[in-house]
């Protein structure tokens, strides 16, 4: 069996502006996902994701994000796009940037392909987990 | 004439939710002011919810955490119904929330504390390179390797309650979910891993040996005993940490709070000591007193909240924002909790010397407390835990994992206290519950002790004392700013995450 696409939601449903990827996992989780692909709460975490990243083909992610794009549009980054974000020494606000840079020294098993979908607040929740789920649907 | 001038530091890199001001005078810090620049609100978002709310909602307090804002909930809420957890209940509560203990302890000794060892500012030392080699942010050997060792354990809280991340599985009376024999042992096979890797690289020896270092001239000796002691993360820890002249940084005031922690099962092979392994306590220095949960109040007089003047007790608190317009005399949005009306730093060390522990307390004789000792408490701190989870996990399988639950009934009216320690110190969730519903809910972090800002007195919190003496070489880089802060482990917000382009720069901050 080839290894299954994950959409990993990560953000904090408590806090407007950075809930977008709970409120995608909630109109997710409603829904009939394709075969092959599934579905992740990633909530706070960030380097504890890394189970949840190991043994997938592909992770998707989907986070709000910042300075991308206009409010509302949607962005697909890739991992180095991402991971370059990443400095200085990991802390309690560390997020996906130090999970993506570490990811190649630290998963286990083949390193999946890595993705971030996301938008700048406020986003149509429907158009990024259609994005999302596109991306994860994509042979 | 002394120069003197302020130093304004954002302490992580997302500009600032914890910012320092400092006086410096002749290169050396005069007086502090910890600013906690964001308001959270989790007080004033529970109230009027359902009464078991505070289950779901107080793990999303902290990313870190989680399992230890549960178990305050769940013990508050133990207390309002009056619900005995059955020992296996409390086995496997107490063995979640030691993995993320264990988990942290580790995390923030690799990733966060050894860090500032590869800082450029000790390019003059002889260590420096090999600092560099192994803790370098995002690239050291040690770093890449903490992050592989420590992802596993958490698997353990995933296997006990069933569901990870986010797991709500502690309720008033026990689990909501009863792990499986085969889970159990599977649990038995990530925690055995992870403590011959802790043993193997942290510590570089066995748990027992470590153990056996029971003062300062022991700590001398084995480190002289053995390469794999001075090879092990905790053997650089000290040997890098005395070169740099941690052991002299960081006092602060000298008083050490322990709330009491991981409940003894009523049968258990494993000691304690007033019904906690991590014993309850107050200590001036190393003489140790009886705790009182009374006698905790929290002050508003530097803090942007509405209230008394002089302390309140949680059970009576309020959270009610107020802009104040005084500019200077509150300066931030941490309450200051207080005992007995006096500040009192939480966490590692402090657990250690409430315990009485000899290695801490002739430390503690010798040196005073210091920014070393307090990093050092946490490194080594597995080592007190790792075999105590081993007996428990042996205890819930012997016992076919069963009766992890009693109903307490429905959640009646009453007031609840939840106390633990949190991996940074002393946690307490009040909670007042009326018709069903959240009436008053008040939660002390250990940030709210370790990063308090002045109380009605005029006394500074403990980093903020901590902070007094500390040398600033570099106002541009004030490394040893960075380790007196980082001992302390501060909870810095990790709640929200947004991948955000681009950096400010500009001030002075505290990384690699």
């Amino acid at each position: 069996m080839s290894r299954p696409a994950r959409i990993i939601c990560v953000g904090n449903r408590l806090l407007p502006g950075d809930d977008l990827g709970p409120r995608v996992h909630d109109l997710l989780a409603g829904s009939a996902l394709p075969d092959g692909v599934e579905l992740v709460d990633g909530g706070l975490y960030g380097l504890d994701l890394l189970r949840s990243v190991e043994g997938a083909g592909r992770a998707v992610f989907v986070d709000a994000v910042a300075g991308f794009a206009p409010p509302g549009e949607v962005v697909a980054l890739g991992r180095d796009e991402v991971s370059a974000l990443a400095h200085g020494a990991w802390g309690h606000d560390a997020g996906l940037p130090h999970l993506f840079h570490l990811l190649p020294r630290v998963c286990d098993g083949e390193l999946p392909e890595i993705l971030l979908i996301g938008a700048e607040h406020p986003a149509d929740v429907a158009q990024v987990a259609a994005r999302a789920l596109a991306e994860a649907s994509r042979p | 004439m002394a120069v003197r001038k302020m130093l304004d530091i954002p302490v992580n890199r997302v500009e600032g939710d914890l910012e320092l001001r400092l006086e410096v005078a002749d290169g050396v810090v005069v007086d502090a002011w910890s600013t906690g620049t964001m308001f959270r609100g989790f007080e004033r978002l529970l109230v009027g919810r359902g009464a078991l709310d505070g289950l779901v909602v107080t793990p999303r307090i902290c990313g870190i955490c989680s399992t230890t804002h549960l178990m305050a909930a769940a013990k508050a809420l133990d207390a309002v119904t009056g619900a005995v957890v059955p020992d296996n209940g409390v086995r496997l509560r107490n063995l979640a929330l030691m993995v993320e203990h264990v988990q942290s302890d580790v995390r923030h000794g690799i990733l966060m504390f050894l860090a500032d060892y590869a800082n450029p500012a000790y390019a003059h030392l002889p260590l420096h390179d090999e600092a560099v080699r192994r803790y370098a942010p995002l690239a050291g050997e040690a770093v890449v390797e903490a992050v592989r060792e420590t992802k596993r354990i958490i698997e353990i809280i995933a296997m006990i309650g069933g569901q990870w991340p986010h797991s709500s599985f502690m309720v008033p009376g026990g689990l909501s979910y009863g792990p499986q024999v085969t889970e159990l042992l599977q649990c038995r096979h990530v925690l055995d891993a992870y403590r011959a890797w802790y043993e193997r690289r942290i510590l570089g020896c066995s748990i027992e040996r470590w153990m056996a270092v029971d003062s300062l001239a022991a700590l001398d000796a084995w480190l002289e005993e053995a390469q794999a002691h001075r090879d092990s993360d905790v053997g650089f820890l000290l040997r890098f940490g005395r070169a740099a002249g941690l052991d002299k940084l960081g006092g602060g005031h000298g008083t050490f709070l322990s709330s009491g922690s991981l409940d003894l099962p009523a049968e258990t092979a494993a000691r304690g000591t007033g019904g906690h392994l991590i014993p309850a306590g107050f200590a001036r220095g190393i003489a140790v007193e009886a705790f009182d949960p009374a006698a905790i109040s929290e002050h508003v007089a530097a803090s942007w909240y509405a209230g008394q003047d002089g302390g309140r007790h949680p059970s009576e608190g309020e959270t009610e924002p107020y802009a104040s317009g005084e500019e200077g005399r509150r300066y931030s949005w941490v309450k200051a909790a207080r005992y007995r009306g006096g500040p009192a730093e939480t966490g590692p060390l402090a657990e250690r010397v409430v315990a009485g522990d000899p290695l801490f307390t002739d430390l503690l004789a010798r040196q005073g407390a210091n920014a070393l000792a307090r990093e050092l408490a946490r490194l080594t701190r597995p080592a007190t835990l790792l075999p105590t989870m081993a007996v428990w996990l042996s205890e819930v399988v012997a016992s076919g994992g069963r009766d992890v639950y009693v109903n307490p009934g429905p959640v009646t009216d009453g007031e609840g206290c939840g106390m633990i320690q949190a991996a940074r110190g002393s946690l307490g969730h009040w909670v007042t519950v009326r018709q069903g519903r959240i009436e008053r809910y008040q939660i002390i972090t250990p940030t709210g002790w370790n990063g308090s800002p002045r109380d009605s007195g005029g006394v500074r919190g403990p980093w903020e004392e901590a902070l007094i003496g500390t040398p600033v070489a570099d106002a541009d880089n004030p490394v040893e700013v960075g380790h007196v802060i980082r001992s302390f482990d501060p909870c810095l917000v990790c709640s929200v995450h947004t991948v955000r382009k681009g950096r400010t720069m500009g001030r002075a901050r505290l990384e690699a």
